[in-house]
């Protein structure tokens, strides 16, 4: 064997020697879980006790025949597309108003990012005080004014629209962020030469403002989209985690899993549920990149 | 200077160990948040005082008591010794091999005769029974009315009431009376409500307070033999007890159709509620705060039936730690059920005994203004489920239960639901054939 050849090997040998600990921690924490959970989906795994056996495809003729489950996605889904839906419409607005100069705008714009820093559970238990019918600031209030006193979270009309709107003030100021990013990156020599075009505000924002702001916005509905769809922390402060008419995804894989026990009913769920996501995940990344692909057409 | 260092580090390892070793002499307890736990802190210096090992009671919010108890279940070893679990719990403990047999150690070192045969078959046999044990009393308990005495014995409202009832304004003793007395008491336009009841969607809430009605009407969860369901929850009886309990939700402050224990407390200290359903081991803060405003009763009958939902905890003991910390937690059990003791334990807020010496001594019943109360209740407590998948049946009923109040679903329609799909967790169980 030549030196040359030797050498060859002993540098190969050294990069899979750097890439090795990365590629164990990841098989460690990523790759065996996601196999191992494959596993168990076809499995009685209980969270304690209990011989581990095989039990075919039993738990997931058990997701597609029980309404509990479908009902839960069906939340999940109502949830995100309202809940993104009035984000990305009141960050965008938001955004276009803070984008001018005025005074105190820094001090604003801090205040109005403050729900987005504080940690969801905290915020759950919070709200759950503040809406609460009896004593919550928001009836007591209302009272004063005269108006009546709507049970936000234990009413079966309003306990979702509670979550919503909570959900809704803690990450409109997360949309309000990415779009006021977006906005600030749009070079303002197109509006200079709109203005000469004697182009009007509402044709300056559709054709200027909203295409250039569209991939950024995209990424940002990505983003919240999938935060969403993981909802749990405001649903187990505010209702819990076994109500009808708030139990999402995550709070009905938390009552299986770990109330009931039943982690390879469990795993199959998350299943049913991750291929649902990846489908609905590649037509949104589908559409942002032929919106790129566009863009990149007309820079061109 | 590195011999020195070598000893100090070793004098330093010694010191731990040593110190450790002193520490393992302790029994750890888990139970949940509130003031039973607290007694039972206090009350078991004396133990320590006695045996030289310390007792931690380590005290967990009750909405998370359950999961933090199954998920440590989960570990190899138990952080705690003595779990004092809810009485639905002890089937999941032992089909499980979580919690340790003590058929025959309990009745050598507690005498079992002494304990109410209710409290002994709810909380320390599985199955009912059968003589095998897997707990030992601890807290004994019952739901129960808290009521305002000061409203009820204003002459005023005495008068009121005779001339629209014709009788006298009362306790009462019937659920038809609950009914008439809570309609009477209910004036929202004032923010004065009549009643409120178990209607919370956590935990077990709406199920413990639809179980009264339940039984008292002549329904039943299922038969226990042989597990079947359908018939019972959703028969006539079912259905006209909750129908009936629907319509108390109007006399019920705002929310007073999702109200949990923590609710039925704050509406009644809040001097808005005429009679509140809720747990003894609550009333404690209540009678510190309102004095003798406050009067309590037995859950009402319909007909000759009267039935109240059990809520006591049993002392269980780990399968998942050393058998040396066995023998200790086993040694603080027969402690605890020394009459001595059992005559101190009940002199603490909340805490209640199942011996039926002492619950029919004088010294129980003036002890506290709810003891009397508490006592007639045990003759009939109940159970829900307590079968190894009784969580599974209770996030079901708690849910279509609640769908029921909320009007989401019919009374029969609920029952249905959840005649259906319990049986179909009972047949999964391998329990109903």
């Amino acid at each position: 064997m030549d030196k040359s050849a030797q050498k060859g090997r002993g540098r190969a040998f050294l990069s899979y020697g750097f890439v090795a600990p990365a590629l164990v921690v990841l098989i460690a924490i990523n790759i065996f879980p996601l196999l191992y959970s494959i596993y168990l989906s076809f499995t009685n795994a209980a969270l304690i006790g209990g011989e581990l056996q095989i039990i075919g495809d039993l738990n997931y003729r058990i997701v597609f025949l029980a309404s509990k489950y479908a009902t839960a996605l069906r939340t999940s889904a109502l949830f995100v597309f309202l809940a993104v839906s009035t984000e990305l419409l009141l960050g965008f607005f938001l955004a276009l108003a803070l984008r001018e100069r005025m005074r105190g705008k820094g001090f604003l714009l801090t205040t109005l990012l403050v729900p987005m820093m504080l940690p969801q559970a905290v915020m759950g238990l919070y709200w759950k005080l503040v809406l609460n019918g009896n004593y919550g600031v928001l009836n007591q209030f209302l009272g004063i004014l005269g108006l009546g006193q709507p049970q936000w979270i234990s009413d079966p009309e309003l306990k979702f629209f509670s979550v919503l709107v909570v959900d809704v003030w803690m990450w409109t100021p997360f949309m309000m962020l990415i779009s006021l990013a977006a906005l600030n990156s749009i070079p303002s020599y197109l509006y200079e030469a709109a203005a000469i075009d004697r182009a009007t505000p509402w044709i300056r924002f559709r054709r200027i403002t909203l295409p250039m702001c569209a991939p950024l916005l995209g990424l940002a509905v990505l983003f919240r989209a999938t935060d969403a769809l993981k909802q749990f922390d405001l649903v187990m402060a505010l209702t819990g985690p076994n109500d009808g008419a708030t139990q999402t995804l995550s709070a009905l894989l938390y009552q299986v899993v770990f109330r009931d026990g039943k982690v390879g009913l469990g795993a199959a769920y998350s299943y049913v549920v991750l291929v649902v996501v990846i489908a609905l995940a590649s037509v949104f990344v589908r559409y942002l990149s032929s919106l790129q692909q566009r863009e990149q057409t007309v820079d061109a | 200077m590195t011999l020195r260092r070598v000893g100090v580090v070793l004098i330093a390892t010694h010191l731990l160990i040593a110190g450790r070793t002193a520490s393992a002499d302790s029994i750890t307890i888990w139970w949940a948040q509130w003031d039973p736990a607290a007694a039972l802190q206090t009350l078991s210096k004396e133990f320590t005082e006695d045996t030289g090992t310390s007792v931690v009671v380590h005290q967990i919010p009750w909405p998370s008591y359950h999961d933090q108890v199954f998920l440590n279940f989960g570990n190899k070893q138990t952080d705690f010794d003595i779990v004092v679990g809810d009485s639905q719990w002890i089937g999941r403990g032992a089909q499980s091999g979580l919690y340790l047999d003590l058929t025959d150690w309990l009745p050598k070192a507690v005498d079992m005769d002494s304990v109410h045969p209710l409290a002994r078959r709810y909380l320390c046999e599985y199955p009912y029974d059968s003589g095998r044990y897997y707990a030992a009393p601890c807290e004994t308990d019952a739901i129960g009315f808290a009521y305002r005495r000061d409203w009820f014995e204003d002459p005023e409202e005495k008068e009121d009431f005779r001339a629209r009832h014709n009788r006298e304004l009362a306790p009462p003793d019937t659920w038809q009376e609950f009914r008439e007395v809570a309609a009477f008491f209910h004036r929202p336009e004032e923010k004065q409500y009549g009643c409120s009841i178990l209607a919370g969607r956590g935990y077990d809430g709406i199920t413990m307070g639809f179980q009264p009605f339940l039984w008292a009407w002549g329904g039943a969860w299922g038969n226990r033999t042989t597990y079947q369901i359908k018939g019972y929850v959703n028969g006539t009886p079912a259905i006209q007890g909750l129908t009936f309990m629907k319509t108390l939700l109007p006399f019920t402050p705002p929310g007073g159709n999702s109200a949990d224990y923590f609710y039925n407390n704050d509406v009644f200290l809040n001097g808005s509620t005429a009679m509140v359903l809720d747990y003894f081991p609550f009333y404690p803060g209540i009678v510190n705060s309102m004095g003798d405003k406050v009067g309590f009763f037995v859950v009402p009958r319909n007909g000759d039936r009267r039935a109240i939902s059990l809520g006591g905890q049993g002392f269980s003991i780990s399968t998942k730690i050393k058998s040396s910390q066995q023998q200790r937690a086993k040694e603080f059990i027969a402690w605890f059920h020394k009459k001595e003791i059992q005559k101190k334990w009940i002199t603490y807020p909340g805490a209640f005994t199942a011996n039926t010496e002492l619950l029919s001594s004088k010294e129980f019943v003036d002890a506290s203004p709810y003891n009397h109360a508490f006592a007639a209740s045990l003759d009939h407590l109940r159970d829900f489920w307590n079968v190894p998948v009784y969580n599974e049946l209770l996030a079901v009923s708690q849910r279509y239960l609640g769908e029921a109040l909320d009007d989401v679903k019919t009374p029969k329609e609920a029952l249905d639901i959840i005649a259906e799909e319990h049986e179909l967790i009972m047949m999964q169980a391998g329990l109903l054939k």
